[in-house]
């Protein structure tokens, strides 16, 4: 059974009112979505501003309510809970923002933010909490000492590790993260992506990782759903939508990645046009007014999410005809063998360097 | 390079005083120079001195308080040494700047037309209708669709990357010699991003102007630069041609930053980390800037600040380790 199912999920909201309180305009914010989602793993939702994807993890965890479709937890119907059955379940469930200047209580030390989920749900004794929130705070890689500071005194990465901790504070199965390093430095970036993938492996937690950088996707999904304007138009898994992309707009988001390797031989696929407004969604395929292979049809009809009976489902009419997706990720896009053993040295793996001093102050054991 | 830069920076240093007496020094002996039709990428990561820099460049330091050395030679002029304006003169003409956040650098009170009309008048005269007939151009240019009724639109009704796009057109009003762009795609989604990007390249082609491109993302660098310089606590660390600095990196500070990129043609276990903090610049260290987070880093290291060396032709590295293939072969 898969620990998260979510079938027909719609949410619209009101953009505008008449005088009266009538709706006149409604954003199609999620218009239809299904997934779902294994323990242990990572299912990412990517598209760009405005798709829906930061929608879809706040109806996932009730923070706002659907107008339509089924969110199943561990078999549970979620929408069904009423207020005490929702609070259990917000200990299964958490969600960690890109912003965590915006996400911690200033007034509140970071003992204080971690003790407070454990008293919230009583999980631990009061006289134990002090120990508990240590052994988080180890957890996320923080010294235990630092429990007596204000979010304040932390870095951007220090930071967004006290978010991580308060959401591991409740041994949840599932973690939200909605861009959880967009706000963060390059370097930075990379040790917060390591912690969330060694606390899977060592806590079993599965992720639904919002973003909309797809090479950290690529680093981190086990699956991927593209979202356009409130739909999924193509889900798979990760390897096989890197490898292989069949619809035209995951073609385009894949073939605009910026790759670290001057002249890398590909071919991209320039989108023309602007988004349009989920206010006012185009008709037939919502990609078309911006789709390099835009035939009647498409204006029409809307494209059913066909599944290939192994794993891979995609929503455009074109999909047989569409040409090879050869070279829209870039094959050569790989460091040279120098830097391949530099930034090996540099992480001091296997290869370690050559030379002295470098044994004694090695990285950090993880 | 051959020629004669177009812009050329000489020991460039940048202190700010604060209010309680504390100096921090944000940029240090940085020399630069870029040549006409080319671009320079200026990489580093938050407070690495990147944006102060570019700010130095336009003028556009607070009077109060930064205490500027050093020369930017740029047309005839050393633009620390210039009037006000002089300065006023050049920049939005020869010099041209666009920034992150297109919404906060339009006035939200205005056209995006009379702005650019606005630009065109002040440094090129003429008619207003002859600049708007200039603008409507200008916005065909960077692709905004129906420019003849787009120029009578506020900013709030444009897109993000649109807004971007009239942030552009109007840096290129009066056909500047210099541009500078300060990450001018890390608030765009990546479509967009390449939107921008084919049109910053676009426009090189067309115009000739130089660029220096301020990122942190190393990715954009690959794509649109011809020389790299990549700064780290106030100084350059390390130049080199686009090729050579990805092929071949010579400092270890270079190595940490593309390590910690994800990777597209493989899944890594770990992504490499630049472990521990940037030093404080208010009391920068004695030695390398970079010793203290660096894994290949000797005693040596720690004693004196290391000499930018010219490691190969046109590379240049701020490491006495380089280079750095030396270590791993």
């Amino acid at each position: 059974m898969a620990l998260l199912e979510v079938e027909g999920l719609v949410k619209h909201f009101v953009a505008e009112r008449s005088l009266f309180g009538r709706a006149l305009a409604h954003v199609k914010a999620v218009d239809g979505v299904s997934f779902s989602l294994e323990a242990r793993k990572t299912l990412a939702l990517v598209g760009e501003s405005g798709c829906g994807k930061s929608t879809v993890s706040r109806l996932v965890l009730r923070l706002i309510e659907p107008d339509a479709g089924i969110i199943r937890f561990e078999g549970r119907d979620l929408l069904s809970l009423d207020a005490g059955a929702l609070r259990a379940f917000r200990r299964e469930a958490q969600i960690i923002f890109q912003d965590p200047y915006a996400s911690l209580n200033p007034r509140m030390t970071v003992g204080q933010i971690l003790a407070e989920p454990l008293a919230l749900h009583d999980l631990v004794p009061p006289a134990r909490r002090r120990e508990r929130v240590e052994e988080i705070l180890r957890l996320v890689g923080l010294e235990p000492r630092l429990a007596r500071r204000y979010p304040h005194e932390f870095s951007g990465g220090q930071r967004q590790r006290i978010a991580i901790a308060r959401a591991l504070a409740v041994e949840p199965k599932l973690i939200i993260c909605d861009e959880p390093v967009s706000a963060l430095d390059v370097s930075i970036r990379s040790q917060i992506l390591n912690l969330l993938r060694e606390l899977q492996d060592r806590l079993g937690l599965a992720y639904i990782f919002v973003s909309h950088d797809l090479a950290v996707v690529k680093h981190i999904a086990d699956h991927v759903a593209v979202m356009n304007l409130g739909q999924i138009v193509e889900t798979a898994a990760a390897d096989a939508l890197f490898a292989a992309p069949r619809h035209p707009y995951s073609r385009a988001l894949l073939s605009a990645i910026p790759v670290p390797k001057p002249r890398a031989k590909r071919s991209r696929i320039v989108l023309q046009g602007e988004i349009p407004s989920a206010l006012n969604p185009p008709p037939g395929c919502r990609f078309h007014t911006r789709c390099p292979y835009v035939v009647d049809r498409c204006r029409s009809e809307m494209p059913k999410l066909v599944p290939d009976g192994i794993g891979h489902a995609t929503a455009c009419h074109r999909t047989s005809e569409l040409p090879s997706s050869a070279a829209i990720v870039p094959t050569d896009g790989g460091f040279s063998p120098v830097l391949e053993k530099l930034v090996a040295a540099f992480s001091g793996g296997p290869e370690a360097v050559r030379g002295s001093g470098v044994s004694s102050l090695g990285t950090d054991p993880a | 390079m051959s020629a004669a830069p177009l812009i050329e920076i000489k020991d460039l240093r940048i202190r700010f005083h604060g209010d309680d007496g504390r100096v921090t020094h944000a940029v240090d002996s940085v020399d630069l120079s870029v040549a006409n039709g080319a671009t320079l990428g200026l990489v580093g990561e938050s407070g690495c001195g990147k944006s102060v820099t570019s700010l130095a460049i336009m003028g556009l330091l607070p009077k109060q308080g930064a205490e500027i050395s050093g020369a930017i030679r740029f047309d005839g002029f050393d633009l620390l040494k210039t009037s006000d304006k002089t300065l006023r003169d050049l920049r939005g003409n020869r010099l041209a700047m666009i920034f992150q956040e297109p919404m906060t650098s339009l006035n939200p009170s205005f056209t995006i037309g009379d702005q650019i009309v606005e630009t065109i008048l002040r440094h090129r005269g003429g008619s207003r209708r002859s600049a708007r007939e200039r603008a409507i151009e200008l916005l065909r240019r960077v692709h905004i669709p129906s420019p003849e009724r787009r120029i009578d639109e506020y900013p709030h009704k444009l897109s993000g990357g649109m807004r971007q796009r009239v942030m552009i057109a109007m840096a290129l009003a009066c056909d500047p010699r210099l541009l500078i762009a300060d990450e001018p795609t890390t608030a765009l989604d990546v479509t967009l991003q390449a939107q921008i990007l084919e049109l910053m390249r676009e426009l090189k082609a067309a115009s000739g102007a130089a660029i220096i491109l301020i990122t942190h993302d190393l990715g954009v660098v690959a794509e649109v630069c011809d020389e790299v310089a990549v700064m780290y606590a106030g100084e350059i660390v390390e130049r080199a041609p686009v090729d050579e600095l990805f092929s071949a990196p010579q400092h270890p500070y270079t190595v940490g930053l593309l390590g910690s990129i994800p990777r597209l043609d493989h899944r890594a276990g770990q992504l490499a980390t630049i472990e521990g903090m940037v030093p404080n610049m208010a009391q920068p260290p004695a030695g390398c800037r970079f010793a203290a987070r660096c894994p290949f880093v000797l005693d040596a290291c720690t004693r004196a600040p290391p000499p930018l060396v010219e490691v190969s032709p046109g590379h240049l590295s701020r490491c006495i380790r380089a280079p750095l293939e030396r270590l791993v072969s």
